[in-house]
């Protein structure tokens, strides 16, 4: 129904969303795109209804190439809804008419068919109550449900959401969210650009994860939220979020990367506590005893943290001969080992740079 | 009570001599007023004859001589120039005035003759004429019948008997300039108009005249708008930049001083007095509904082009080409930055120059595209106020350029715009009041022309004031009005269903 080819988005800053995008988008499909802020997701939505004119690359509709100058785009559009993240109902127009007034100008109905349609929505999104009403009295998510009636009077063959329920308080989300699903059981085509994870695994048929200037990973929302191929889907979905270090040579500014760390901790909601029990493991591994003992340290220190999991881990990997680390004078570091909630496990790893020494620590969290 | 009773004493005793004062005025010498602002009228250049005399003294100028009795009344200067004739006139009416005896000196008329191919021709004609008229007598029968035995209520001219067969002279004068022009029983009249009309018969002219400020003649002929300027005071600098013809009449200047003040009426009295010159004698409300119905048609027409031109450019540049929005901007900025009378005066002399485009549609032209301008300012600000979202929407749907703009865009921003939009009529309305400068008879201009017969100050310019506050309240309600009709707001729950069957 829609193929997308080889499709490249440059802004005027030099920036580039989309690299080379190709997709086919059939009929019955509800697609639900995810992936980091600022990786395109929402200038593809808007691409496919050339509300963004693409830089390069085809767009097919119907067999017709609607990149094409000579295309009638409003032709197109009106065969494509969509549904923006402000809800952009008309605000000088009551809300009937925001639902009559496309269908009689645009798809040239009578005002009587169009009234009755509109009031079909209403009902359907239920609203009829609020007929008279202008869009500004109304809540955000009554809007919003104003505005996918609006869109599917004037029945579309694809709903493009961007993201629906963004500018939501988070008590109106599922109001809008149960609408949506509703029509993805009613066989619609959809693509739905998302930050909310289950509801993009409940109602999708099709995860399209998006990165690097394209679709990273695509698959069906199993593959995806289950078992994630790539490192950068997988850590997405764990909302993994990491900072890393090389140590080399002995005069690495420690103070430096405790900063950084209190930073990242702030920022995650991290408790100090647990931090603090970090930066102690990694000054006790990796400057007292590994780059201590020695000719030419050389450790990579990864930390992250899974907020899904809530588990702040840290990897060190290291070049040169093994070290026991637990073989301290540090009696913090052997109580800190001791806890329970800490977990340590040590392994040699095949590695072709020679970071073949490899430790894996956790730190959980529990409220006394 | 002593105290009091002896300021009372000191009060009395300043009243009684203050009348001893005002009869020392009149034996002033001019030099005395060295340093003292002094009032002239504009353009007649009479400071010429007493500068070297009053050394420090600055000259006030203004445009009528009798708004130098109002400035003389309120002491905003000590003295007045004016020529003897004129003095009479204004003393008729306002006794309290006298004149210095000794006399600043003598000013000699001229005529002026328009930069145009009739140039040669008309001032060998006039200058001719104006040797006839010495020899056969003629000049001193009109100097005795205009200047000294003037009586503004029953000298008049034969304005009729003219052949034409040598075309139309199109003639400038001041119109409210007695004995010279002024505006009488509603036609125009005085020495100027009678010798003009002399002339025609004389040389087979019609003449038309139009009513212009002293400081517009000169240029307006210069350009060739005018055929003749009237009473023209020559000068060296004059006498390079136009032609004048041979003096036609002279006559003496006065210093004109408060004297003592004599009022027995009433204030009731002064008012219904007041009145009545203003408005009842020689059916003067005439020329003020004339003069209001020009306001008001050069506000109407200027509003309804200026909305449609404006509107036109609007719907051109809105899609932000660089070139239609670069000239736009320099026009805006060309017509905004420029003050209302030098555009008026340069459509009017320059632009429209050879036509014989009336003042009047010339000052509606020139309206008009300040409106213009100000309209596409106004549809800027309301279109830009529109927020994003409106666009993209009603693109997403498959509106066409143009729909979007007429069902979603404009309504939007007419709500922003119309309440600036009615501030923008009043402005309109009272920049009018300066279409006087080209010949424009509005309701300013009959305003100025019958202060300069009644000789009443305060009077006419509250009551004009009074006619354009009520203008201005009709024109801001019917916007006002128009506002609210297209409010979607205000429209019932019938009227936003019309045509719908079965809604509760």
């Amino acid at each position: 129904m829609i193929e997308i080819k080889h499709l490249r988005k440059e802004f005027d800053d030099n920036t580039v969303p989309l690299n080379d995008v190709n997709l086919v988008i059939n009929r019955g499909d509800v697609i639900a795109v995810i992936g980091p802020s600022g990786t395109g997701k929402s200038t593809l939505l808007r691409c496919i209804n050339m509300l963004t004119e693409p830089t390069s690359g085809n767009i097919i509709v119907d067999g017709e190439d609607i990149t094409e100058r000579g295309c009638n785009l409003n032709e197109v559009r009106k065969k494509m809804g969509m549904v923006f993240q402000s809800f952009n109902l008309f605000g000088h127009l009551t809300v009937i008419e925001n639902i009559m007034n496309p269908q009689i100008t645009l798809l040239g109905k009578s005002r009587q068919e169009a009234y009755d349609r509109a009031m079909e929505l209403l009902s359907s999104v239920g609203l009829s109550s609020k007929v008279f009403n202008y869009p500004d009295e109304l809540s955000g998510g009554q809007q919003q449900r104003i505005a996918i009636a609006r869109t599917l009077a004037m029945d579309p063959e694809i709903i493009l959401f961007d993201e629906p329920t963004s500018a939501l308080d988070p008590s109106m989300i599922g109001e809008v969210q149960s609408v949506i699903k509703l029509l993805a059981k009613s066989g619609r085509t959809m693509m739905i650009v998302t930050h909310e994870m289950d509801f993009a695994r409940k109602v999708a048929n099709r995860v399209l994860f998006m990165d690097e200037g394209g679709i990273y990973e695509e698959g069906t929302p199993k593959e995806i939220f289950e078992h994630p191929k790539r490192e950068k889907t997988r850590r997405f979905i764990q909302r993994l979020s990491s900072l890393s270090y090389r140590i080399q040579g002995i005069d690495f500014d420690i103070e430096a990367m405790n900063e950084e760390l209190q930073g990242y901790g702030e920022k995650l909601l991290i408790e100090s506590e647990r931090l603090s029990k970090l930066s102690l493991a990694i000054e006790e591994i990796c400057i007292n005893t590994i780059a201590d003992y020695s000719e030419n340290p050389d450790i990579i220190v990864k930390v992250e943290y899974s907020e899904k999991k809530d588990i702040l881990s840290l990897i060190i990997t290291y070049k040169g001969p093994y070290f026991d680390v637990r073989d301290t004078d540090s009696e913090l570091f052997k109580e800190l080992l001791s806890e329970p909630t800490t977990s340590y496990s040590e392994k040699t790893v095949d590695d072709p740079d020679g970071f073949v020494n490899r430790i894996d620590m956790s730190f959980k969290w529990v409220e006394e | 009570m002593k105290r009091i009773a002896v300021l009372i004493v000191l009060f009395l005793s300043l009243v009684a001599v203050m009348p001893l004062f005002a009869d020392d005025v009149t034996k002033q010498s001019i030099e005395s007023f060295d340093g003292k602002p002094i009032g002239v009228q504009t353009a007649v250049l009479y400071e010429e004859l007493i500068a070297d005399r009053v050394p420090n003294t600055t000259f006030q100028y203004y445009t009528m001589p009798n708004d130098m009795i109002l400035a003389l009344q309120s002491k905003k200067i000590s003295a007045y120039l004016i020529e003897q004739v004129g003095f009479g006139v204004q003393k008729a009416n306002h006794p309290e005035l006298e004149t210095l005896d000794e006399l600043p000196g003598y000013i000699d008329a001229t005529m002026i003759v328009g930069n145009n191919s009739k140039q040669d021709t008309l001032l060998a004609q006039l200058n001719e004429f104006i040797a006839l008229c010495r020899a056969d007598g003629t000049a001193d029968e009109m100097y005795d019948y205009w200047i000294n035995n003037f009586d503004p209520e029953t000298s008049t001219c034969d304005t009729t008997g003219f052949s034409g067969e040598n075309g139309i002279l199109s003639v400038a004068v001041e119109g409210g300039y007695e004995p010279f022009s002024f505006v009488s029983n509603g036609s125009l009249s005085g020495y100027d108009i009678d010798f003009i009309c002399r002339f025609s018969r004389a040389y087979g002219y019609t003449p038309v005249f139009y009513e212009v400020p002293f400081e517009s003649i000169a240029p307006g002929v210069e350009t060739g708008k005018y055929d003749i300027g009237m009473n023209i005071v020559v000068s060296e600098e004059r006498n390079e930049t136009g032609t004048l013809t041979d003096v036609y009449y002279s006559c003496p200047v006065v210093l004109v001083v408060l004297g003592e003040q004599k009022s027995e009426l009433s204030f009731f009295q002064q008012i219904s007095n007041s009145f009545y010159k203003t408005f009842i004698r020689e059916n003067r409300w005439k020329l003020f509904l004339q003069g209001a119905g020009v306001t008001v048609l050069i506000t109407l027409v200027s509003i309804l082009a200026g909305t449609g031109i404006g509107f036109a450019v609007f719907m051109f540049i809105r899609r932000g080409g660089k070139i239609p929005n670069g000239i736009t901007d320099f026009f805006l900025w060309l017509i905004h930055g420029m003050p209302t009378v030098l555009l008026l005066m340069i459509l009017y002399y320059i632009v429209f120059g050879s036509s014989r485009l009336g003042g009047m549609w010339v000052s509606a032209v020139g309206f008009s595209l300040m409106f213009a301008c100000s309209m596409i300012d106004m549809l800027r600000v309301g279109y830009n106020a529109i927020d994003k979202g409106q666009f993209e929407a009603s693109t997403a749907l498959g509106y066409s350029d143009t729909l979007r703009f007429f069902k979603i865009i404009l309504p939007q921003a007419a709500r922003h715009f119309l309440p600036i939009y009615r501030n923008e009529v009043v402005t309109l309305i009272k920049e009018t009041s300066v279409v006087g400068y080209i010949a424009v008879l509005d309701l300013t201009k009959i305003s100025d022309l019958v202060r300069s017969r009644t000789y009443e100050a305060f009077f006419p310019l509250i009551l004009t004031a009074i006619m354009y506050f009520v203008i201005e309240t009709i024109m801001t309600y019917i916007v006002k009005r128009i506002d609210i009709s297209i409010d979607p707001r205000r429209r019932s729950q019938t009227d936003i269903l019309k045509g719908i069957k079965e809604w509760e």
